[in-house]
């Protein structure tokens, strides 16, 4: 019967012809040796795919982690985290600070003075010996030039929202009548300048300055607005920190073509420029101007101290010849689209990108893989891979499968599996802290959340070391407050809050919570009765929302927890601050920058101080870190502040979690030395954890070598 | 015959026309941000959302949104808001991919389910029949992730080779026909695994109906009249009992834009499915609904199709 027999055969054969293919395929033996090139490539895996290559579009960690090898930055931070120069092979920061004379402040001793007098008043005092007070000596040591401006007279235009309507803008003329101004070269960036003048000019001689007066606007503003207008048009005093760049020569694009100053201009340009909507454009906003001096120096004035700005120049440097309004023009008209809604994010670039780093963009397949190939004109001498892979994967499982198969070069461990990949002898592992933390944040607004007593207390009925240990397999590490732990910022000398429920239980006590007949505490008749809440979807939070919770119950309060909705749960909880105490994490950065995060300025919906975390102390050194330039100083106050804060609780910090990663043991460090012989190293991480810092002398060799004899 | 055609046309376009509307109301109205204007980033400011707010026309009311969306797709000119890509193109390029997956889980469903079926239904009772009953409904109750998990455990670790993605990583510069080979290798984990609910279902309709058109009046005479066995079943019982699958081929052709979220996920296949639910998870309004779009256009034409195809086969329907 033919019907029989084509039913029987057919799907046989299908079988036969698909199982057959496995015969095809390599194994992981096979694959290093019967083909030599893998050897010289690197493939990593990532759970998500990039968005764009562009690194002033995007902000997330996929497109950041191959924009971070394709292009190139005039700054980045070298094993301990101090800034190195890449594009830029030096730079120099200095301070050119002015103030307006004060017609109506009289000075100490001197009366009424005009500009001139006071430039030599300062000059006098710069080379006087015997000043008594030590502070004013260095700020006055520290001045190169005083000059006087004459005054001048200008004007300018703003447009404002009309009061009561939507959309209307007005145009306000405003005239300014500026008085003279004095100018001051710093050699170093003082913060401290003005503070320390007013021990000659008199106390009140910058606050009594009214910029008011000087200006005039058509049509008439008034009040407020004006003081705004005259705050930022004729400020009694200016900080203005400059950076000074000093590229590197014959450095080259991957199409060949020369990196120069202009290639920078363009870059803080575009981010900018509204049109591409750049996500970083916060991180400029304080700069006042970007001038080429020439095509290897680069001058960056900022509108005020902002020291984590020197950060934001690691920032990847795009190509103006092919991105600039001309390129893009011609190539709107090559693909046919109309010209004036062609912008940079249109640009077939973000996902053909040109840069200047030691990998050439090749090949991008969406949500499969991502090819980038050595560069070798690199400046610093290529890679040893010729090509890198990144792959998505998006499951961990089969990430782990594929390490595994061999066609995954590293794999990032999971919190259980540490214990066994740890002693494989096939691989070499690394481990670190990240830059995050998770924490129990309590809304300060709310009783009892507004005594530091009874946070604390909170904070001692939990045990950290058990939630690390058992949640997440002794693979975190505790942490006392806001700063990255492997930084210098971070106060070591902080002992973390101790596990000790009958403490918590006397600081309650003292805060007038004590236990009534069931065993709850009560004040004033009522229960301490709270809800603790947090996303869903994070198990690990899930899992420390139960244990808080039980922790809680256990010496007398009736803690009630709920799971929502990530996006519910920001929305109508955290924006809108209506919550007793939450699970989150933050991540962070190097700069050990809080304003955000911590300032009391940062207290209403929406913004990220939700906890309503408020303490003069506090603001007064978030102000002074970010406008230090002065690292030591910097860390000084970091460690104040961490003390502040570790006092204060307004969080329960919880644990830093720690990562693992395995690399294939063939993995090594090849470098050449002076006499031109071959070196191989084994990798090692640097001071902070950081194991692929060296990745560009990285390469896999055909047989695990024996390091032993080096220990 | 033409009458049942426009009507039906102008019935399916109506019924399009209300699944646009409710679509895009219930992306707009679930909680949750594009990724670009998420108010958790520190570094966004206000004024950033609100520009991309404007550049979405998310500042718009709804209708005039819906208005502008489906203007923008129906000139093909619809972008995702990811990475600025034309959202037709990378349907198109990602249904390139889910297409061979479909193909191969089809040709095994299909081609397994009627022997396994036929001869449950033969043999209907006997140990034969009962194991496959129980197989089946093994298949159908087991995760298809958990399957997958164990399914990819096993063969790396005893076969010691690749099996996720649409190739092996550093195969290097091989013959056309190893390249050919290992792509058929890594299509066939996903495709038995896409495959298996579909047989262990199929499989029981191939025997219900079998076992249904084996007791009918003319398959006695068939008997009666002294026909071998085999004639029985595979002419007489067998054409018969194929009816309703034919129908049932219409409504597949859903399954071409669908994928499978959970299979492409595991086995970083980047297909329609993963697709969608990546867009769903980052809020790429644009991609979500225009994916929905083209499988509400499937589902509808698929139905159409199987209508026809009934009249073709079936003489006793007419319209």
């Amino acid at each position: 019967m033919t019907v029989k027999r084509i039913l029987i055969l057919a799907p046989l054969l299908v079988l036969v012809f698909l199982l057959q293919s496995y015969l095809w395929v390599p194994t992981y033996e096979q694959q290093t040796r019967g083909n030599p090139d893998r050897l010289n490539e690197f493939i990593a895996a990532s759970i998500g795919d990039a968005s764009l290559l562009n690194p002033i579009l995007t902000a997330d960690t996929a497109s950041s982690q191959i924009e971070g090898m394709v292009f190139e930055g005039l700054i980045d931070r070298d094993e301990n985290l101090y800034f190195r120069g890449r594009l830029a092979s030096s730079w120099d920061v200095y301070e050119e600070a002015y103030f307006y004379v004060n017609d109506a402040a009289s000075i100490p001793g001197r009366g009424k003075m005009p500009g001139e007098e006071i430039v030599d008043l300062l000059i006098r005092a710069k080379h006087e010996n015997d000043l008594p007070d030590p502070g004013l000596k260095d700020a006055l040591r520290n001045i190169m030039e005083v000059s006087a401006i004459p005054p001048r007279e200008f004007e300018v235009f703003r447009s404002e929202k009309i009061p009561g309507e939507l959309k209307e803008k007005r145009r306000i003329k405003i005239n300014i009548k500026a008085p003279a101004r004095i100018k001051l070269r710093l050699t170093s960036v003082d913060q401290d300048l003005f503070r320390h003048l007013t021990k000659i000019l008199g106390a009140n001689y910058f606050a009594s300055f009214r910029g008011e007066q000087y200006i005039s606007t058509e049509p008439d503003v008034s009040g407020v607005r004006l003081a705004e207008y005259a705050g930022e048009l004729v400020p009694a005093t200016e900080n203005n920190p400059v950076l000074v760049f000093h590229l590197r020569p014959n450095v080259r694009f991957h199409d060949g073509h020369v990196f120069d100053a202009n290639d920078v201009k363009f870059t803080f340009d575009a981010i900018m420029n509204p049109k591409n909507l750049s996500p970083r454009i916060a991180d400029y906003e304080p700069v006042k101007t970007v001038e080429v001096i020439d095509p290897l120096t680069v001058r960056i004035v900022y509108k005020r101290l902002y020291s984590p700005a020197i950060g934001t120049w690691g920032m990847g440097i795009l190509p103006e010849h092919i991105l600039n309004h001309e390129a893009l023009k011609k190539e709107a008209g090559r693909l046919g689209k109309d010209p004036d809604k062609f912008g940079m994010r249109q640009s077939t670039f973000n996902r053909h990108p040109v840069g200047c780093g030691p990998f050439v963009f090749q090949d991008w397949k969406s949500d499969q893989y991502i090819t980038l190939k050595w560069f070798d004109g690199y400046w610093e001498g290529p890679p040893n891979y010729k090509r890198y892979m990144f792959r998505i994967i998006p499951d961990l499982l089969t990430q782990e499968m594929e390490f595994y198969a061999g066609t995954i070069d590293s794999y990032g461990v999971q919190p259980h599996q540490v214990n066994r990949l740890k002693t494989d002898p096939r691989f070499q592992c690394f481990s670190g802290a990240s830059f995050g933390y998770t924490y129990i944040g309590y809304n300060m607004r709310r009783a009892p959340f507004d005594n530091p007593e009874v946070r604390k207390a909170l904070g001692m009925a939990i045990d950290v070391d058990k939630i690390i240990d058992y949640v997440l397999y002794s693979q975190g590490e505790k942490i006392t407050g806001p700063f990255v732990k492997q930084t210098d910022y971070y106060n070591h000398g902080i002992k973390p809050v101790p596990y000790d429920p009958a403490g918590a239980l006397r600081l309650l006590a003292k805060a007038g919570w004590k236990p009534n007949k069931e065993g709850w505490l009560q004040k004033d008749g009522k229960k301490l009765q709270f809800t603790l809440i947090t996303n869903s979807g994070n198990d690990l939070r899930k899992a420390i929302l139960a244990i808080a919770q039980d922790a809680w119950r256990q010496i007398g309060i009736d803690v009630r927890t709920d799971l929502l909705e990530w996006s519910v749960f920001l929305q109508e909880r955290v924006d809108k601050a209506d919550f007793d105490a939450l699970i989150l994490g933050w991540s962070m950065g190097i700069e050990p920058d809080l304003y955000q995060i911590w300032h009391s300025s940062q207290t209403r919906p929406h913004q990220l101080n939700f906890v309503g975390f408020k303490n003069k102390e506090a603001d007064e050194l978030i102000i002074k870190i970010r406008q230090e330039y002065d690292r030591e100083k910097q860390v000084k106050y970091c460690h104040i502040l961490h003390e502040i804060i570790a006092r204060e609780q307004p969080y329960t910090f919880l644990y830093v979690s720690k990562w693992t990663a395995v690399l294939d043991k063939r993995i090594v460090i090849r470098e050449t030395d002076d006499k031109g012989n071959v070196v191989y190293k084994k990798i090692t991480p640097t001071k902070t954890g950081n194991y692929n810092f060296y990745f560009n002398k990285w390469i896999k060799l055909r047989d695990a070598p024996d390091f032993s004899a080096d220990g | 015959m033409l009458s049942f055609i426009g009507r039906s046309i102008i019935q399916k376009i109506i019924t399009l026309f209300f699944v646009s509307v409710v679509s895009f109301l219930i992306i707009h109205l679930a909680p949750g941000k594009p990724s670009q204007v998420d108010p958790m980033n520190p570094k966004f400011t206000p004024e950033m959302v609100e520009r991309f707010r404007l550049e979405f026309h998310l500042d718009k009311p709804l209708h005039t949104q819906y208005l502008y969306f489906y203007r923008d797709l129906f000139t093909g000119k619809t972008v995702s808001w990811k990475d600025n890509q034309s959202v037709l193109k990378k349907i198109w390029e990602r249904f390139l991919n889910s297409l061979p997956l479909f193909i191969v889980g089809t040709i095994l469903t299909w081609t397994l389910s009627f022997p396994i079926g036929i001869r449950s239904a033969i043999f209907r009772g006997g140990f034969y029949d009962r194991s496959t009953t129980f197989l089946a409904y093994l298949l159908i109750s087991i995760p298809g992730f958990f399957f997958a998990y164990i399914l990819i455990i096993f063969v790396v670790t005893h076969f010691h080779v690749p099996v996720i993605g649409m190739e092996t990583f550093g195969l290097g510069a091989s013959s056309w026909i190893r390249v050919a080979m290992d792509r058929v290798w890594h299509l066939l984990i996903p495709s038995i695994l896409g495959a298996t609910g579909g047989i262990a279902v199929l499989s029981r309709y191939v025997r219900s109906q079998m076992l249904e058109v084996e007791g009918q009046d003319y398959v006695r005479t068939a008997r009666a009249k002294g026909l071998p066995p085999d004639q029985v079943h595979y002419k007489h019982a067998l054409r018969n009992a194929l009816l309703p699958f034919v129908t049932m081929f219409g409504l597949i052709l859903p399954g071409l834009i669908g994928g499978s979220v959970i299979i492409e996920s595991i086995f970083s296949w980047p297909g329609m499915g993963r697709m969608a639910y990546e867009a769903i998870l980052a809020r790429d309004y644009p991609v979500i609904l225009t994916v929905n779009f083209v499988s509400a256009v499937l589902v509808l034409a698929g139905t159409f199709i199987s209508d026809l195809l009934y009249l073709v086969v079936d003489p006793r329907i007419r319209l």
